[in-house]
């Protein structure tokens, strides 16, 4: 009797009767490869696989909510305008998207990924870093090459052979970025002294998406479809090398800053009635400067963060979105996500299962997913 | 400067032009560079390789041979730059006017009045006491650009 007893409290202390998870929790089920090779399955499985693979479905799911969200899915407030009463003009109006990369992706592969989002106007905000945009135009006229991240610094150095991670990019490239930016730049500085043109650094990107005049740069694409790419750090690459030779030669050039901050916060600012989505690849500068813009707005309503920085060191990179709440720059209210992994991995994945998905329903209506 | 003319009389190479091209990337220190339309001395060559800033360049530091201004040009190493045509002519020292200009005797045995004194305290005070001693003088004028200086004054009387 006394056994029984005994073995009773202990079963109750070890197997302590749990709180019952059904119906509240999602189970964990992950991709079966019975079914065949879907890649769509395998995307969409991610969601209950756990780890960063969840965090990763979360990330599908907010970025379909931003692109699904309309200003008719919202309640009619008393003090809205007359336009915006109407149902039509409600229906209309979108989540405006914001997004952010570092340069180190548009040296990737992932540079094609962020010009198809560009060339079919489905983001109306970048912000980045000078790398990500001088070498979207570099590999317009030279190309990048897969190498490792174990090769040697100095044999890469006497060959002329400059190294991003495992990717190369040789010497000659950069020469000829700088043959063709330097004429660019004079007839710049004719224009902002005959023309009294005040160049700002989205203004400068703009005219380069211009003349680079070619369908592989997601900058040519920005500039067609009007979409301001802003980069405050405009001078911190071989971009800002140039601007510095130049100067020696032909001086005067200004590039305007405080321009394109009010731009860049106007973006946010004036953007009610619509909701604010961020999507930020890596983190960084061009991380910190879409949260402080939607911060002036009292927060963006969704955010997906894919990085791989941690948070124990304090810095802004390694953020969570929940510590972007404490600053206003995410509303309390608001759907966010960090996914971490490495970009050149999850994003493309990512706009397969949202910004493609959504294209290709809309385009090809008969085709099955 | 005044009288074209006789601008060029005064030059050896008379006609001939300013500046002649050199490539940036043998440019020594202590050679000569046109950086803003105006004569330097290199003081300062540094050379940066091709890499992320585009081909190579050469960053001098030199200074205006006339004002002693200090100037800086960076050059892609390949290119040419213009290198002036530096002379130097002795003149025998023949009067100083009041209004500060000074007459030189000329190889040909003619006079050339058009140079004003050197802005230098230093050659300044020697030219004006040493003329005022009534001692045979020897002003060293340095040319180029179009633009001249008494440069250096040296004593030939006895000793």
């Amino acid at each position: 009797m006394e056994d029984a007893k005994v073995i009773e409290n202990l079963r109750s202390v070890v197997l302590k009767e749990s709180a019952s998870l059904e119906g509240s929790c999602d189970r964990i089920n992950g991709y079966d490869f019975n079914q065949g090779v879907n890649y769509s399955q395998l995307l969409k499985s991610f969601a209950f696989t756990g780890f960063q693979a969840s965090n990763f479905g979360d990330a599908i799911q907010t970025v379909n909510q931003m692109l699904e969200w309309r200003l008719s899915h919202e309640q009619v407030t008393e003090d809205c305008s007359e336009e915006e009463k109407n149902p039509t003009y409600r229906e209309s109006v979108k989540c405006k998207i914001f997004l952010g990369f570092t340069s180190n992706l548009i040296s990737s592969g992932v540079r094609d990924v962020i010009r198809y989002l560009v060339q079919h106007h489905m983001v109306e905000v970048i912000v980045t870093t000078t790398g990500g945009i001088e070498e979207d135009i570099i590999k317009c006229l030279g190309d990048t090459y897969k190498g490792d991240f174990s090769l040697p610094g100095a044999a890469l150095r006497s060959k002329g052979l400059n190294r991003i991670g495992n990717l190369l990019v040789p010497n000659d490239n950069y020469c000829k970025f700088e043959d063709w930016i330097i004429p660019i730049f004079d007839q710049m500085l004719v224009e902002q002294n005959t023309q009294h043109v005040l160049w700002t650094p989205s203004k400068l990107i703009a005219r380069l998406g211009k003349e680079i005049n070619n369908e592989s740069s997601y900058l040519y694409w920005a500039y067609k479809n009007d979409i301001p790419v802003f980069c405050p750090g405009l001078t911190d690459g071989s971009l800002g090398d140039m601007l510095y030779f130049h100067s020696f030669r032909s001086p005067g050039l200004v590039v305007d800053v405080v321009q394109d901050i009010r731009a860049m916060n106007g973006e946010a600012v004036h953007a009610n009635p619509r909701k604010t989505g961020m999507i930020i690849l890596g983190g960084g500068l061009p991380k910190h400067h879409i949260c402080n813009a939607n911060m002036m707005r009292n927060g963006a309503d969704y955010a997906v963060f894919i990085n791989t920085a941690q948070e124990f060191d304090g810095s802004d990179s390694g953020a969570r979105p929940d510590e972007a709440v404490s600053w206003g720059k995410i509303r309390a209210s608001a759907k966010s996500v960090k996914v971490h992994c490495d970009a050149t991995i999850a994003f493309p994945l990512l706009v397969a299962e949202t910004f493609a998905a959504t294209r290709e329903k809309t385009t090809n209506p008969n085709s099955s997913s | 400067m005044s009288d074209e003319e006789h601008h060029f009389e005064s030059k050896a190479d008379a006609g001939a032009s300013k500046t002649f091209p050199q490539q940036a990337g043998t440019i020594r220190k202590n050679g000569y560079i046109v950086i803003k339309n105006r004569a330097c001395k290199v003081v300062e060559v540094s050379t940066s390789k091709t890499g992320k800033h585009g081909h190579a360049k050469c960053h001098f530091v030199a200074i205006d041979i006339f004002n002693g201004k200090k100037l800086e040009d960076i050059v892609p190493s390949s290119h040419n730059c213009d290198v002036p045509h530096v002379n130097r002519t002795d003149y025998q020292l023949i009067d100083i006017s009041e209004d500060g200009f000074v007459s030189l005797l000329t190889e040909s045995g003619g006079t050339k009045d058009d140079l004003k004194l050197p802005t230098d305290d230093t050659l300044l005070t020697q030219i004006k006491d040493g003329f005022a001693e009534g001692k045979d003088l020897v002003v060293t004028v340095m040319s180029a650009m179009g633009e001249e200086q008494i440069c250096a004054l040296k004593d030939i009387g006895p000793k």
